[in-house]
């Protein structure tokens, strides 16, 4: 691939950069044109959804696994910042893509959701909305931490501005809430990772922030959990997990719908697949002295979250404190290191991003028509708005786990690992189920159903067009996992099993006294599982590709890097 | 004088002679006024050209040293030279001041930082300091009609007298003990060992002093004031050039004086980023903001010093390069929307001006995020790579501290964000706000923060002189 190919060819470039280009021509719309602007936004959504499921298609295989794809130049990862062998180096794997391709899903729904509730500055918003993307598809396919780490501090700006400029009363302490949180958190990350990428150069004799670099790193004991205690911070206070949680209902509340559907879909999933990819694989004995202590506050984030949400009066507030329960299992699903719960977790990961895109989406559209969020104030709203009240019920059960919808499937496969794996936190979790149960029907009993007893709720218009035209895609999606998952599993399945292969793996050994470099991984074993992928992954591209990203992928390191130190 | 010795000192002619070229024509043809800021550009420019076209080596018996550390000072004094002349211009008519003067002293501070920082003997420092200080307190009285800025002008010339009288004495101490002036024979007196303890009185006196003009804490007190009162222009220079070339000296003076300094400068970089970071969270005056913020960076620049290696000087480099080109942006930026110049720059006055003023708000904004070490923007790739330099030699808790004060930083200069965008619009500009040169400035540094920290490659392989790391 040249350069040129890079950029306009089928490639994760085109689809992490082409929002933020694309965001440029808003500059030269007019400020009141807000009609040309968000069809101008909706049609750029669309059109990266396109680039999503064409790169999708061309690396599903057909038997349904994924070939990763890599974006290369000549053979390699472009060199960015060539002084500390710091590269351009962008992959989607297996865990990779189904949250990018739920990034690029929910992004036309986020721009149509906004469509009524954003009422000024929507030239800012869509800009911001556009470059958000930008960060947060870059921070999923990075393989190089330098470069993730940079995608990672880029998704905080557009948020910190969606939260302060068009969110509600409160919106500044929220925005600054949520900067402040996430920045602390990420700052030590950085220390982490400097001082990782110096123990790689200090031991292999040359620079390297790459992801496989890092991974062939042994460290004693001591240092890992230093590292990983900095990087799980960061992770955790993503997620968010438990002690770290509180910036969430305050953002969530205070953010516009489409930011809150943004930030339960997408941005928190980045912790999460933190943690996956880069917080237990890259110290895997800190990540196993400490699975007591994220197995207890995933447990307590899920009861926590439960039992706050039930007591909750603020229909978005329900929903933010069921987002801790529900990636409490997410990362329950993690710390059990089963790929049965690996699955599950990631599977639910996008399953949350589906039914709490759609619960946000909808609590949008009341307070639309309402301009509040409490319950008090409804009370028997499936009367005057039936489909509003079929779609509420259909995500809140999504969202319970009833079978036949997403959730279900999501939260059965982590709880079947987690019990397989670590028995008694498991079945614990289970009570969260129930909990989950009780305050998500408890909301709809008490703004659903009922007496209609207030005047101004007895003329709500239903659902209008475009609002269904929102709410039926995602409805579909999470019925169509519900029903058949397989083929969402499926793709994950080869590399997650890889990851976790390697982690055991390294586990299995005791950890080194100092610092030391393994072999790349031989062919057929461990990260190598991809490797064996290959000449399947290159029929998929042009046959002169085959060469040059067999060539990339052989499972010596590059040329830049140096020979292991043993 | 050999060739080789006038075309090494060929920038500092340019800049003086310029300087002294203005000062004719404001006294013969005054007419000519309205292009001084240009013509004092140019020489800049001219000066700038010199220095990149100079030949490595040493002159005038070796008082001088042109290598290539060096000329990246001298980038960072020259470009801070410049933005402070285009945002000048506007705020000099403004305030009716347009004078020869102005540019002409303008000019001389950058000859004299120009010579501080190739020297490298101690007595030519010294007069270089002079010849720069002088022009620096004149500088800040600019403003004659402004009470504050009398104040500030008197504060600044008593601290730096005073700091000039530590220098002094230190130079003294050590020439006592060694025998001489020149860093590198004093360099090998120290490493040969057996010197008195007066020796290391006099180091430390030479870093006090040094430290006044770099404003580390506790040498501070004089910055917030003078900056509130001096010209907002002039002090986007005062800010970042003299600082520079201060700490280039202060590397060279630990260099040489070998041995275990590394507590001393560890404790002056904690004391200033801590309570740099926090005294700026609680002003309201946005030149008092970024005097404190301005203190916290030199507390993180001193991070690279607690372990001296070579590398310190590539890292100190790097990192001033992209301070000079956040602070100068965000000194230009403020030097155009604030129209009276005597009063108090609170940063409420601000308040929704994001919507009025676009381009200049943005530019506001890319500097304060800059300044606040955020990706993707050089602030970032500076702080990185002097952080990087503590992790990896041994100084981890230093750069934790780093990180963790910066946390703060975030903080205030968000807040200058937040009053730009989230916050009613508080009232309209009273004036029209026309200001081509300084915008541009402003505009300039903005956009080239953001690139550099976008592709930060060539800048670094030209900076960085051999390959960083163990």
């Amino acid at each position: 691939m040249s350069w040129l190919e890079l950029l306009f060819g089928n490639t994760l470039t085109r689809l992490v950069f082409f929002p933020t280009v694309a965001a440029l021509p808003l500059l030269f719309f007019r400020r009141d044109a807000v009609r040309a602007i968000k069809w101008y936004a909706l049609a750029v959504s669309l059109v990266e959804l396109l680039f999503g499921l064409v790169l999708l298609a061309t690396h599903l295989r057909p038997d349904g696994t994924f070939a990763a794809a890599r974006d290369l130049v000549g053979g390699a990862a472009p060199e960015w910042i060539g002084r500390f062998g710091i590269r351009y180096q962008l992959v989607m794997d297996g865990i990779a893509m189904p949250l990018v391709v739920l990034a690029v899903f929910l992004l036309p729904f986020v721009i149509a959701g906004s469509w009524r509730g954003i009422e000024t500055k929507w030239k800012g918003y869509a800009a911001s909305m556009l470059v958000l993307t930008t960060g947060t598809l870059g921070a999923l396919v990075a393989w190089d931490l330098f470069l993730f780490y940079v995608f990672w501090e880029v998704m905080l700006i557009p948020m910190y501005l969606v939260i302060g400029i068009w969110g509600g009363e409160r919106r500044v302490y929220a925005a600054i809430k949520f900067f402040l949180y996430t920045m602390a958190g990420s700052l030590l990350m950085l220390v982490a990772i400097l001082w990782l990428a110096w123990t790689y150069a200090e031991t292999a004799g040359a620079w390297s922030f790459a992801y496989e670099d890092l991974m062939r790193l042994d460290l004693p004991l001591g240092p890992q959990l230093w590292l990983f205690a900095a990087f799980a911070l960061a992770f955790a206070v993503k997620v968010p997990m438990f002690p770290f949680h509180t910036w969430l209902p305050d953002a969530h509340v205070e953010a516009p719908t489409g930011g809150s559907v943004i930030l339960a879909g997408i941005l928190l999933k980045l912790g999460t697949y933190g943690f996956l990819r880069f917080g237990l694989p890259l110290f895997p004995h800190a990540a196993e002295a400490a699975q007591p202590l994220i197995l207890a506050l995933a447990l307590i984030g899920i009861l926590y979250g439960a039992l706050v949400a039930w007591v909750q009066v603020d229909w978005k507030k329900l929903v933010a404190y069921s987002s801790i329960a529900h990636l409490g299992f997410v990362m329950l699903g993690l710390a059990a290191f089963d790929l049965v719960a690996w699955e599950g977790s990631l599977l639910q990961m996008v399953n949350h991003g589906l039914s709490t895109g759609a619960l946000f989406l909808l609590v949008g559209m009341i307070y639309d028509r309402r301009h509040t969020k409490q319950f008090a104030d409804f009370s028997g709203l499936a009367k005057p708005m039936p489909w509003f009240a079929f779609f509420l019920v259909f995500s809140t059960l999504a969202s319970v786990g009833l079978p036949g919808l997403n959730g279900f499937v999501g939260e059965f496969l982590i709880l079947a690992g987690a019990y397989r794996a670590v028995g008694w936190w498991a079945a614990a979790a289970t009570f969260g189920v129930v909990l989950a149960a009780v305050y998500l029907l408890k909301m709809l009993i008490e703004t659903l159903w009922g007496p209609l007893d207030r005047e101004e709720n007895r003329s709500l218009a239903d659902l209008g067009g475009r609002e269904i035209a929102i709410l039926v895609p995602l409805a579909a999606l999470m019925l169509v996992i519900g029903v058949a998952p397989e083929p969402f599993l499926k793709p994950m399945r080869a590399d997650l099993g890889a990851t976790l292969e390697t982690y055991q793996e390294r586990v299995a050994a005791a950890p080194a006294a100092g610092a030391t470099l393994r072999e790349a991984a031989p062919a057929g074993e461990g990260e190598a599982g991809e490797d064996e992928e290959l000449p399947r992954a290159a029929e998929i591209d042009d046959a002169e590709d085959v060469a040059v990203v067999s060539a990339a992928l052989a499972p010596t390191a590059p040329p830049a890097a140096p020979e292991a130190a043993r | 004088m050999t060739g080789y010795e006038i075309a090494s000192i060929a920038p500092e002619i340019v800049l003086s002679a310029a300087g002294v070229l203005i000062l004719l024509l404001e006294a013969f043809a005054p007419a000519t006024r309205r292009a001084f800021t240009v013509l004092a550009a140019l020489a800049t420019v001219a000066a700038g050209f010199a220095a990149a076209t100079m030949v490595q080596g040493r002159s005038f018996a070796g008082l001088i040293e042109q290598n290539e550390i060096t000329i990246v000072f001298t980038a960072v004094v020259l470009i801070s030279t410049l933005l402070g002349l285009l945002a000048s211009d506007g705020w000099l008519r403004r305030e009716g001041l347009l004078a020869g003067e102005y540019h002409a002293l303008f000019l001389w501070c950058a000859a004299g930082l120009l010579f501080m920082l190739r020297a490298t003997e101690l007595l030519t420092i010294f007069v270089a300091l002079e010849t720069l200080s002088l022009a620096l307190y004149a500088l800040a009285a600019f403003h004659r009609r402004v009470k504050m800025g009398t104040e500030a002008a008197l504060k600044y010339f008593l601290v730096g007298t005073f700091a000039s009288a530590f220098i002094l004495y230190g130079i003294a101490l050590l020439y006592g003990e060694t025998g001489s002036t020149m860093l590198p024979a004093i360099g090998e007196r120290f490493a040969a060992g057996g010197l008195g303890p007066l020796a290391a009185v006099g180091v430390v006196l030479v870093v006090a002093g040094f430290a006044f003009k770099m404003s580390l804490v506790p040498f501070h007190a004089w910055s917030p004031d003078t900056y509130q009162g001096a010209p907002a222009p002039f002090v986007g220079f005062l800010s970042v050039a003299p600082k520079a070339a201060s700490a280039l000296v202060l590397l060279r003076m630990l260099e040489a004086a070998g041995g275990d300094w590394g507590t001393l400068v560890a404790l002056l970089s904690v004391l200033s980023m801590v309570a740099g970071n926090l005294l700026a969270l609680v002003q309201k005056d946005v030149k008092r903001m970024l005097a404190y913020s301005g203190i916290a960076h030199m507390g993180y620049l001193l991070v690279a010093f607690a372990t001296l290696t070579p590398a310190s000087f590539d890292a100190a480099a790097v990192y001033l390069l992209s301070y000079a080109l956040m602070n100068a942006g965000a000194f230009a930026v403020v030097t155009v929307l604030y129209e009276r110049a005597g009063e108090q720059h609170l940063i409420s006055d601000l308040s929704g001006w994001g919507y009025r003023f676009p381009w200049l708000a943005a530019a506001l904004s890319i500097s304060m995020l800059s300044l606040g070490g955020l990706p993707p923007t050089f602030g970032f790739i500076g702080k990185y790579v002097v952080f990087l330099h503590a992790v990896g030699h041994g100084d981890v808790w230093l750069a934790v501290i780093g990180v963790l004060t910066s946390l703060i930083g975030v903080f205030y200069y968000l807040r200058v964000v937040y009053t730009l965008y989230m916050r009613p619009l508080s009232h309209e500009p009273a004036g029209t706000l026309r200001d081509a040169w300084g915008g541009t400035a402003a505009v300039l540094a903005a956009l080239a923060t953001l690139l550099l920290g976008v592709l930060p490659g060539p800048i670094l392989d030209w900076v960085l002189r051999s390959a960083p790391g163990p």
